[in-house]
C-alpha cells in the first residue's frame, strides 16, 4: 500500500504492506496468505511500544505494476474532472480544496 | 522504509501523493496512543475498512453526490456485522478497483480470517460488528470529528479493546 504517506499522516501503529492498492490483505481466495498479513498486522499491538511504531511486512506481490493493474476499470470522478480542466490540478497539490466544482 | 510506496501508482497518483506526503510531514501533529490494557490473547478486535463496504440492505455510500462535485467524498461510516459474506455487501469506493473485495471480502475486511485467529488463540474474539468508511477524502474534517468519534463510541459500547484499520 502507501505506508509513506500513512506514517505521514501520524499513527500509533503502521504495519507496511508492498501491495497494490485494493487487495491490502492479499490475492482473492488466498486464505493462508490473508492470515498471515493480519496475524502480523494484530502483531504489531503487542510488539508496538510507542507512537509512529512502524514495521515493514515481508511478503511481495506475485504479480509487476502492469499486471496488477490489468483489467481495472478504476475512472474516479475527480480524474475525468481533471482531464476536462487540468488547470484545477494544483488544487489536489496544495490541498486547496473546493467546495463545489 | 525499504518499501517501495509508489512502485503500483501510476504517474499522477504518484505525484500527487508525494506532494500530501511532504505537507503532512510540514504539518505533524501528535500522534495519539493507547496501550494496551490487557493480552491480545484476552481482547475483543474491531475492523475498519476503507473501501466503502456496505450492506446491500443498508444506505449505499453516496457515489452520485461525488459524480456531481468530485471534490467530496462520502465521509459517514457503515456497520458490518461479523460473517457478512460477500453476496451481502457491495463497495462503493469510485477509487479503488472492486472486483477483488467483491470476489473475496477478506481481501478488504477480513473478518473470516479475525475469526479463524480467534479459533487459534491469537486473540480473544472478533467484535460483533465492524465497520467501513470510503477512503477518498479530500478534505477530511467530517470524516474526523463525527465520523471517527461516532465508530469509537460504538466500539466502545460494544466492549471492543483493540482496532486494525485496513486501507485499500
Amino acid at each position: 500500500m502507501i505506508p509513506d504517506f500513512t506514517r505521514a499522516v501520524g499513527v500509533p501503529r503502521l504495519a507496511g504492506i508492498a501491495y497494490p492498492l485494493s487487495r491490502p490483505m492479499g490475492r482473492p481466495g488466498d486464505a493462508h496468505g490473508q492470515r498471515e498479513v493480519l496475524r502480523a498486522l494484530l502483531g504489531l499491538l503487542v510488539s508496538a511500544q510507542a507512537p509512529d511504531a512502524y514495521v515493514e511486512l515481508p511478503y511481495t506481490w506475485p504479480e509487476t505494476p502492469a499486471q496488477a493493474r490489468k483489467g481495472a476499470d478504476v475512472n474516479p470522478p475527480i480524474a475525468q474532472l481533471l482531464a476536462r480542466k487540468p488547470w484545477l490540478l494544483p488544487k489536489l497539490y496544495t490541498g486547496e480544496i473546493p467546495d463545489e466544482v | 522504509m525499504a518499501i517501495d510506496s509508489y512502485r503500483f501508482l501510476d504517474f499522477a497518483t504518484r505525484q500527487i501523493i508525494k506532494a500530501w506526503v511532504n505537507r503532512e510531514v510540514h504539518e505533524r501533529r501528535p500522534i495519539p496512543w493507547t496501550p494496551m490494557t490487557r493480552p491480545l490473547a484476552e481482547c475483543t478486535v474491531a475492523l475498519i475498512a476503507t473501501a466503502g463496504v456496505a450492506r446491500r440492505d443498508d444506505v449505499p455510500f453516496d457515489q452520485e453526490r461525488e459524480r456531481q462535485n468530485p471534490w467530496w467524498g462520502d465521509p459517514t461510516y457503515r456497520t458490518i456485522p461479523q460473517g457478512t459474506t460477500e453476496d451481502e455487501v457491495k463497495l462503493y469506493h469510485l477509487h479503488i478497483d472492486p472486483r477483488f473485495g467483491q470476489e473475496d471480502l477478506d481481501v478488504v475486511l477480513p473478518m473470516r480470517r479475525l475469526g479463524e485467529l480467534a479459533s487459534e488463540g491469537v486473540i480473544g474474539r472478533p467484535a460483533d460488528t465492524h465497520y467501513s468508511i470510503m477512503g477518498y477524502q479530500l478534505r477530511p474534517h467530517v470524516l474526523e470529528s463525527e465520523t471517527a468519534t461516532a465508530i469509537a463510541r460504538e466500539m466502545k459500547a460494544r466492549g471492543v479493546d483493540a482496532a486494525a484499520l485496513v486501507p485499500a
